[in-house]
């Protein structure tokens, strides 16, 4: 009786915390020289599985609505990471370790390139967790493997991109681009409206943007101001 | 003996000093230094403090170190006591090396003068006005945008360097022109248009100029008359306007010319013809320092791969490479048997010079305070904080705040067993 007890009195003390971490938080982070403004939001995930979904907005470094990930609130502790942005190729993704302080804030360090600086937030209302880009489907004629080539800086560069159906997710796609080395372009977007094929890696700034015709996608690589134009053809 | 001995000591210490009065230490640009140099790091000897940032290299005669700043003054300060001699206002910020000769201190300065100074008193000797100076600008450079609009190169940071050589002084300008002037009386003996900006420094041997241009040609000239012997034409990028251009200072030693490009490729000519003898390619990382040539060896550095590089002269193989932290475009310094150069991340550094090895390393009270977290905890940029707006005047911010960090640009200077150098933390640095 008395394990169970404390198992409901546990199960109290996570909802509530589950609780007190949903809503949209506010605050600053201080690096040296610097403030930056946080705009967090957090909520439970709507699939009924216990996770969390959330997204970050910091206006001084061009941070809008970024997807949170790796989010996990236990107890007084709320951890979560953000998805691509701010990540450093060596120290991963920029974190966020942090603890319920009282009075709806929360109070802890914030992780970046290996450097870490405190931040503090406060509950300013409910959350508004930014929703991912979606993928849409793709006509069944544009189903498969493409290859085209162009050059970058006296470089010749290999293009491979592979799309696919997937249901209710929509399209993926694989994008290759070889060069010096092999290039796996982490894709998070899949678009076709029309005739109009866009594929975007955010990671990596780089996209790809075409038309599909004649049994051909014509378009363009794009990064930055940088746009080549390149054809698709069918690989054999 | 002992009198024979100290007499040899004296001319040697004496031709040490004699060869370190322009930049890279003589008119054909080795970068050799002679004599000894710490192989471990002892104390801050002095620093001296000026209004803006050091991107120049300081010189030395008669143990006085002479520079510039981008607080407009050139210097001469005590090299035992870094206690200041003389300052001299120039209108414009002075991000070059003087050159000593017969008493007299020449450098350039964005004001679009050039000064010739007395090097006891700093008195104005005379001054000539060129064209007037400039960056390197390009419309969607580095791809900035909107890719329209022209953009002043940030990363231009040097102006040329002169050299002196038998009676003439010779730079290249922003307007695009190498001059060639009478070093007693200023007077103009010839000036060679080339087609864009000219910052790298003229390195002179065998009676030829040799000096590249932001218009891709690298230049020999004849010394004398001004009159074009060759040139030779590197990369261009016509997409973002990145990938061309001479930053980096040639060396000229044993008939053959070295220098760095920013299409990615450490160059060597022959000196007679401009006929390429070898490249050696950097993968689209730009080579800005002005390289070092020693027996037979090439030693070089990059920015973006950030890697330090020694090669064969001969045939440009490599020997050795290190993976440094961040964006070379200080020049090595080779000594006996260390290497120093500066890194863009506020760090000085001391390599073995057979091996690469780090011995020594300085970082500046600046890069230690990281402001803005330029540099991660490892010391490396922080790209994604710093530059994730290519837009309107962000990259210029970012550059400013990358820069900001206490950066060394300043190619070191090595002289009696002290390393000296400028920072864009404002100080000139003497380590022992």
């Amino acid at each position: 009786m008395r394990v169970a007890f404390i198992l409901f009195l546990a199960s109290t003390l996570v909802s509530r915390a589950d609780d007190n971490a949903a809503g949209r938080w506010e605050g600053t982070v201080q690096i040296p020289s610097r403030e930056l403004v946080l705009i967090v939001d957090l909520a439970a995930g709507s699939d009924g599985s216990g996770g969390w979904q959330g997204s970050i907005t910091i206006p001084g470094l061009g941070i809008k609505g970024a997807p949170l990930t790796d989010i996990a609130v236990k107890s007084d502790d709320v951890v979560f990471s953000i998805k691509s942005a701010l990540a450093d190729q060596r120290a991963g993704p920029a974190k966020f370790n942090a603890h319920f302080v009282g009075n709806g804030k929360l109070a802890g360090n914030f992780e970046q390139a290996g450097n870490s600086a405190p931040f503090a937030l406060e509950k300013i209302g409910p959350s508004q967790v930014e929703p991912p880009p979606r993928n849409t489907a793709i006509a069944k004629e544009i189903e498969g493997e493409w290859k085209g080539g162009y050059e970058l800086f006296g470089y010749p560069r290999k293009v491979t991109i592979k799309l696919q159906n997937g249901g209710a997710e929509g399209a993926s796609a694989e994008f290759v681009i070889v060069g010096r080395k092999e290039n796996k372009l982490p894709v998070d977007h899949v678009v076709q409206e029309g005739e109009f094929i866009t594929i975007d890696s955010h990671e990596t700034g780089l996209s790809f943007e075409g038309r599909a015709r004649n049994g051909e996608i014509q378009g363009t690589i794009l990064q930055g101001p940088i746009e080549v134009p390149v054809t698709l053809r069918r690989s054999n | 003996m002992k009198t024979f001995t100290f007499l040899l000591l004296l001319f040697c210490l004496t031709s040490a000093a004699q060869a370190q009065s322009m930049f890279r230490g003589n008119a054909a640009h080795t970068g050799e230094y002679p004599g000894v140099a710490p192989r471990e790091f002892h104390r801050v000897k002095w620093k001296f403090p000026t209004g803006a940032r050091v991107m120049g290299s300081p010189v030395i005669q008669d143990k006085i170190i002479y520079f510039g700043s981008d607080d407009g003054n050139v210097y001469a300060v005590d090299a035992e006591s870094g206690r200041q001699i003389w300052k001299t206002a120039t209108r414009g910020p002075v991000p070059c090396t003087p050159a000593i000769d017969h008493g007299m201190v020449y450098v350039g300065s964005y004001d679009g003068k050039f000064y010739a100074l007395d090097a006891q008193s700093g008195a104005v000797k005379w001054k000539f006005a060129t064209e007037g100076e400039r960056r390197f600008e390009a419309k969607g450079l580095h791809g900035w945008q909107p890719k329209t609009q022209t953009f002043a190169d940030a990363f231009d940071v040097f102006l040329s360097s002169p050299a002196v050589m038998e009676g003439a002084v010779y730079f290249g300008s922003g307007d695009g022109n190498l001059y060639s002037l009478d070093a007693n009386s200023g007077d103009l003996r010839w000036k060679f248009k080339t087609g864009d900006v000219v910052h790298a420094s003229p390195a002179i041997a065998n009676g030829v100029a040799f000096v590249g241009s932001w218009d891709s040609y690298f230049y020999a000239v004849d010394a004398l008359s001004g009159k074009e012997k060759w040139r030779y034409h590197a990369g261009e990028d016509q997409l973002v306007h990145n990938q061309v251009g001479f930053q980096s200072s040639p060396a000229v030693v044993d008939g053959v010319v070295y220098t760095g490009c920013r299409d990615a490729q450490l160059y060597a000519f022959d000196a007679a013809t401009g006929k390429e003898k070898w490249k050696f390619d950097n993968a689209l990382s730009w080579v800005i320092t002005s390289p070092a040539v020693a027996e037979g060896k090439v030693y070089f550095g990059t920015s973006d791969s950030s890697l330090y590089h020694v090669v064969e002269a001969g045939n440009g193989k490599p020997i050795l490479k290190k993976e440094d932290k961040a964006y070379l475009f200080s020049s090595p310094a080779v000594t006996n048997d260390v290497v120093f150069i500066g890194v863009l991340n506020g760090t000085l550094e001391a390599r073995d010079r057979n091996s690469g090895e780090l011995l020594w390393e300085f970082q500046t009270e600046k890069s230690k305070q990281n402001a803005d977290w330029v540099l991660t905890a490892e010391r490396r940029f922080n790209v994604p904080l710093l530059f994730f707006d290519s837009w309107r005047e962000a990259p210029l911010v970012s550059a400013d705040r990358e820069f900001a960090i206490g950066a060394i640009f300043s190619s070191p200077l090595v002289a009696n067993g002290v390393v000296y150098f400028g920072s864009t933390d404002g100080f000139l640095y003497a380590l022992e």
